[in-house]
């Protein structure tokens, strides 16, 4: 009875062996197959998403109100706080460009960033990579950096989309990123891909003293991410010496990303984009911690 | 075997996992609910069915997560006609037996998936205990509820229809 579904299941195995197979020997897998699965897809996630942020919204804005009020009034505040830093800092930035146009400098371009939604996950149980609902119709390239508010979230990967575009989050196994510590300058390797959810910066001289706390930049020096973004900060450093491991915690919570950036400028140029060295990341979009 | 149905578990599943995972990347949760998907097709319909739902479920795990296209697909097109087979010579109904199915089925997939990704690479890579466990679990949870609806759905249906007919006919008499 079960001779005929044995049969075809033979073939469909012997299908995917040969489907596997022509992929790990050309490297290039089936584009065209893969384009029109994930642009089709991308379309119905971007419904699905729109469909559930809704649900979400009317949820969090009309029955989950409990609490707002003094919420209200501790945001109030923090308000009228951080317009006082803010004044500061415009009467310290205007001290600096006076002295920028003193001797001479350039002024920094503004860097052209695209605000992007995130659609979806991966589906692949453990993978780390996200959709965003912009693609190559709104001008994102492979290899373009994407950073959320608190900051670097990870680069673009693959052929986007028309309307879509996968993002390899900064902490997924094979990414990284050139880093920088802010404190010493020193110079290092981020890396991704370990299980609890920590970077490890690598590739930091022994003679460096490294703190907790200290906040690590992106250097540039990869040509993926611009130099003076934010990648996280020290949580702990175990060792010394040659054994010595320096534990990153991500700047970015990547179980909460909704809104991010995309910079719109391929990552030739290190300086692309770049932020001016001792200025952190200006918070932009919802996503991250 | 209806195709109609089983198209509609895998593409609802496949969906379904893509829009929970945006919320839970980089946690310590996982979760396959295109696997729980591929058993819930192969126990309704049998070994085809299951076969069916594994090849196309995941074939657009594959293609979606940028992986090598097939490794998904091989392993779930011969778990879920495993599962199939299991289901058509054992009576298995009850809810909590069928969870036990989704979490068999989801160790031996996983299993699997590790195992052509170490012929691929040529490498053995470290297998990731703690999350394979969550993963059944989540996996086992996700179906025992599943099961629990299919067969709760309809008995409650019937239900609501025996009283609307017998209040009907109270007024009548």
């Amino acid at each position: 009875m079960l001779r005929r579904p044995l049969a075809l299941l033979v073939i469909v195995c012997l299908g995917h062996v040969l489907l596997i197979s022509t992929q790990v020997q050309s490297k290039s897998g089936l584009p065209v197959l893969e384009a029109v699965t994930f642009g089709t897809m991308a379309r119905v996630q971007a419904a699905v998403a729109g469909v559930a942020d809704a649900v979400r919204s009317t949820w969090s804005q009309y029955f989950a109100l409990r609490g707002v009020e003094r919420e209200n009034q501790a945001l109030r505040q923090r308000v009228l706080e951080l317009e006082g830093q803010l004044q500061a800092e415009q009467a310290r930035s205007a001290g600096t460009r006076a002295l920028q146009e003193a001797l001479q400098m350039q002024q920094e371009a503004p860097v052209k960033m695209l605000a992007a939604r995130v659609i979806a996950g991966d589906p692949a149980p453990g993978s780390l990579t996200v959709t965003i609902d912009r693609g190559s119709r709104d001008g994102i390239e492979p290899n373009m950096a994407v950073l959320a508010g608190a900051g670097v979230v990870g680069r673009v990967i693959g052929r986007p989309a028309a309307h879509a575009a996968k993002v390899q989050l900064l902490i997924a196994r094979d990414a990284g990123a050139g880093a920088v510590l802010e404190k010493t300058g020193q110079g290092g390797f981020l890396a991704g891909g370990f299980g609890d959810g920590l970077f490890r910066l690598e590739l930091v001289s022994n003679l460096t003293t490294v703190t907790a706390g200290e906040k690590v930049l992106s250097s540039g020096q990869d040509k993926l991410y611009p130099r003076g973004y934010l990648l996280g900060s020290v949580e702990r450093v175990d060792g010394e010496g040659r054994t010595r491991v320096i534990f990153v915690r991500p700047a970015v919570d990547f179980s909460h990303i909704e809104i991010v950036n995309v910079i719109l400028a391929l990552p030739a140029d290190p300086d692309a984009g770049a932020l001016p060295p001792g200025k952190p990341l200006p918070p932009r979009g919802k996503g991250g911690a | 075997m209806r195709l109609l149905p089983v198209l509609g578990a895998v593409f609802v599943a496949v969906v379904l996992q893509a829009t929970l995972a945006r919320y839970m990347v980089g946690g310590r949760w996982v979760f396959d609910l295109v696997l729980v998907g591929v058993v819930y097709a192969a126990l309704q319909q049998g070994a085809v069915a299951g076969m069916l739902a594994g090849t196309i479920g995941g074939l657009l795990q594959d293609s979606l997560s940028g992986g090598i296209l097939g490794v998904g697909g091989l392993s779930k097109t011969l778990t879920g006609f495993a599962t199939g087979a299991v289901g058509t010579r054992f009576v298995v109904s009850k809810p909590y037996a069928r969870a036990i199915i989704v979490a068999v089925a989801s160790v031996v997939n996983r299993g699997m998936t590790i195992g052509l990704d170490a012929m691929i690479h040529q490498e053995w890579p470290a297998v990731p205990w703690v999350a394979l466990a969550g993963e059944t679990a989540a996996n086992t949870v996700f179906g025992f509820l599943l099961f629990a609806a299919t067969l709760a759905v309809p008995g409650m249906a019937a239900r609501g229809r025996f009283k609307r007919r017998s209040s009907w006919g109270r007024r009548q008499w």
